[in-house]
């Protein structure tokens, strides 16, 4: 069974008005358990809403959402218990601080789940180390912060919740390289860790391709792929017909193949790539450092 | 959710009404509130309605989505309504039931209110604010104040003030709209609880969204500033407005239509309400 399914979704933006528009159209879609999934598509194909549908922030307009194998919708009720157990990180989510500080921005989301302050005290560090936040910010107020280090304590602030599913709308737009590769780096080992399922809405195919174990592929209100980082990225033309493209670095090997050196173009990452180059090159690695 | 909040929303389009001046649709929203007040029997109210039901069809806005505008101030047209239903003495009583007596008179000065407002309403939105663009408005009022700038009034920074203000509203409903969801997200609730519960709740939407305009505001003066924005003097805008035939004939048309009022009202027999 997986953890979180989409039946045949449809979503419309401002019903009975002028502005009427579907943002997902008919939508079926499956995420299992214990891995990272990337969610990639152009820009308005409508992932941020389908994140939304998975927490029951948006509901939809036909259709059902399904966690664990349960409708989410069947008691309206009990959707802030759904919203526990998912966790949405939304984009740019450092507008959304308000504490005045670090320590009780973090512990917002726990302490509205009523949990014991110890319990409280013992997430808020946990999280704090998984997004690579020091602890001498811990007592400044979140608007002293840079826009990274705000991005950091918003989604410590989610992690803090311990959800079952953890979504993150871009979460590495706008950052450093170093950024971010820390925040994706500790989300993988959040995930890890915890066995759970993450979810990452994402634009950078490289980030895909080092972190995601498989990719959704949407177009226009649909989804138009699933399938392993290999499936997708092996079939360059659909991609490109989506809006999307191969990693730079696959695009790199292709380029190359095209020149006549026999290297493999089902490589996505620079580590993979720089194997492959190795192995056809044993004697560049007597003068690398690596 | 919020977003979906209508009323004084502009849905371009490209009615005879759209294409007016905007000083034509301000004067003459003005001048159709004036008249909805003067119309006194059945045979006015009758005009009146024909008259809105006329303009929304002229509008080629939906009369759907004219009613859903409608929506949020049903409470108040009903409570006003009722306050008059009760409140109105006449001298016999249709119903009387322990304290309470409803006389004729009151019935026919509730159904009157009624009519009244939704017609304002109804009338004025599609000959104004769903028809014309916020700049639009704006230019409108500069021009209709134009003449008090001779007495040093800063016509065009209280213009530019209203653009600004007006241009930034859907901005901050949807700001709002965002920030209530990523709050949602970590756990709050806006809909259960007590009072102060939900008071409380405000807290974490309140400072991010203060926190977001000003920043807004910083931002566009900044912009402003380097695309060098002089207030006042010699601004001119990238459309004007002129008035043209359509202007003419539609100032026509409402004089009619004023006229029509006050002669029913005057001549035609009894009903008066
Ligand atoms: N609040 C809203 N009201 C009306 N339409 C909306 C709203 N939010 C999104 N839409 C529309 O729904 C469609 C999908 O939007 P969505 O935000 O889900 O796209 P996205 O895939 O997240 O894009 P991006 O990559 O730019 O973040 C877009 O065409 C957008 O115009
Ligand atoms: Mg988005």
């Amino acid at each position: 069974m997986s953890k979180l399914s989409l039946e045949n979704v449809t979503y419309r933006y401002s019903v009975g008005t002028p502005f009427c528009k579907t943002a997902l159209d008919g939508v079926s879609v499956s995420f299992e358990e214990n891995r990272v999934i990337g969610l990639i598509g152009h820009t308005g194909c409508g992932k941020s809403t389908l994140v939304q549908m998975l927490n029951g922030l948006l509901k939809p307009t036909e259709g059902r959402v399904f966690l664990d194998g349960k409708d989410i919708w069947e008691n309206p009720k009990e959707i802030s218990a759904v919203r526990y157990r998912v966790g949405l990180v939304f984009q740019y989510p450092e507008y959304q601080l308000f504490e005045e500080t670090v320590r009780q921005d973090i512990a917002f989301g726990p302490t509205n789940m009523g949990l014991p302050q110890e319990e409280i005290d013992r997430r808020v560090e946990e999280a704090a180390l998984f997004v690579g936040l020091e602890k001498e910010t811990f007592d400044q107020s979140p608007f002293e912060l840079s826009g990274g280090q705000k991005r950091r304590v918003a989604i410590a602030g989610v992690i803090a919740m311990g959800p079952e599913v953890l979504i993150l709308d871009e979460p590495a737009a706008g950052l450093d390289p170093m950024g971010r590769e820390e925040i994706l780096g500790g989300v993988r080992s959040f995930q890890k860790e915890k066995k759970s399922t993450v979810i990452i809405v994402s634009h950078s195919m490289e980030d895909m391709a080092s972190y995601a174990d498989e990719l959704v592929v949407m177009d226009h209100g649909k989804v138009a792929r699933t399938g392993s980082c290999r499936d997708i990225f092996s079939d360059r033309d659909s991609l490109l017909g989506y809006g999307l493209d191969v990693p730079q670095i696959t695009r790199f090997l292709i380029e190359l193949n095209a020149l006549g050196v026999p290297v493999r173009t089902d490589l996505f990452t620079v580590e993979d790539v720089r194997k492959e180059l190795l192995r056809l090159y044993p004697s560049l690695a007597k003068g690398g450092k690596r | 959710m919020i977003t979906d909040i209508t009323l004084g929303q502009f849905f371009p389009g490209q009615s005879v009404i759209h294409r007016l001046d905007p000083r034509t649709k301000i004067l003459g929203a003005i001048f159709y509130i004036v008249i909805v007040f003067l119309a006194k029997n059945v045979f006015s109210f009758l005009l009146l309605v024909a008259f809105t039901l006329f303009l929304v069809l002229l509008s080629r806005i939906s009369p759907k989505v004219v009613l859903k505008g409608l929506k949020p101030l049903i409470i108040i047209i009903v409570f006003t309504a009722i306050l008059n239903l009760f409140g109105k003495k006449g001298e016999t009583p249709l119903i009387s039931f322990w304290i309470i007596n409803i006389y004729p008179e009151g019935i026919r000065y509730a159904i009157m209110i009624i009519i009244r407002v939704v017609c304002m309403l109804a009338g004025t939105s599609v000959i104004l604010s769903y028809t014309t663009s916020p700049t639009a408005i704006t230019e409108g009022i500069e021009r209709l104040l134009s003449p008090l700038a001779v007495l040093h009034l800063p016509v065009h920074d209280f213009a530019m003030m209203m653009t600004i203000a007006l241009r930034f509203i859907p901005t901050l409903i949807d700001e709002t709209d965002k920030i209530m969801k990523a709050q949602t997200a970590r756990g709050v609730d806006f809909s259960s609880g007590s009072l102060i519960r939900r008071a409380k709740a405000l807290i974490p939407i309140l400072i991010p969204l203060l926190f977001s305009a000003f920043r807004h505001a910083k931002d566009l003066s900044i912009a402003m500033e380097c695309r060098c924005y002089r207030a006042g003097k010699g601004m001119t805008h990238m459309t004007t407005h002129r008035f043209g035939l359509r202007d003419y004939l539609s100032a026509l048309v409402m004089c009619a239509f004023c006229a029509a009022v006050v002669l029913l009202n005057k001549y035609a027999p009894g009903f008066s309400l």
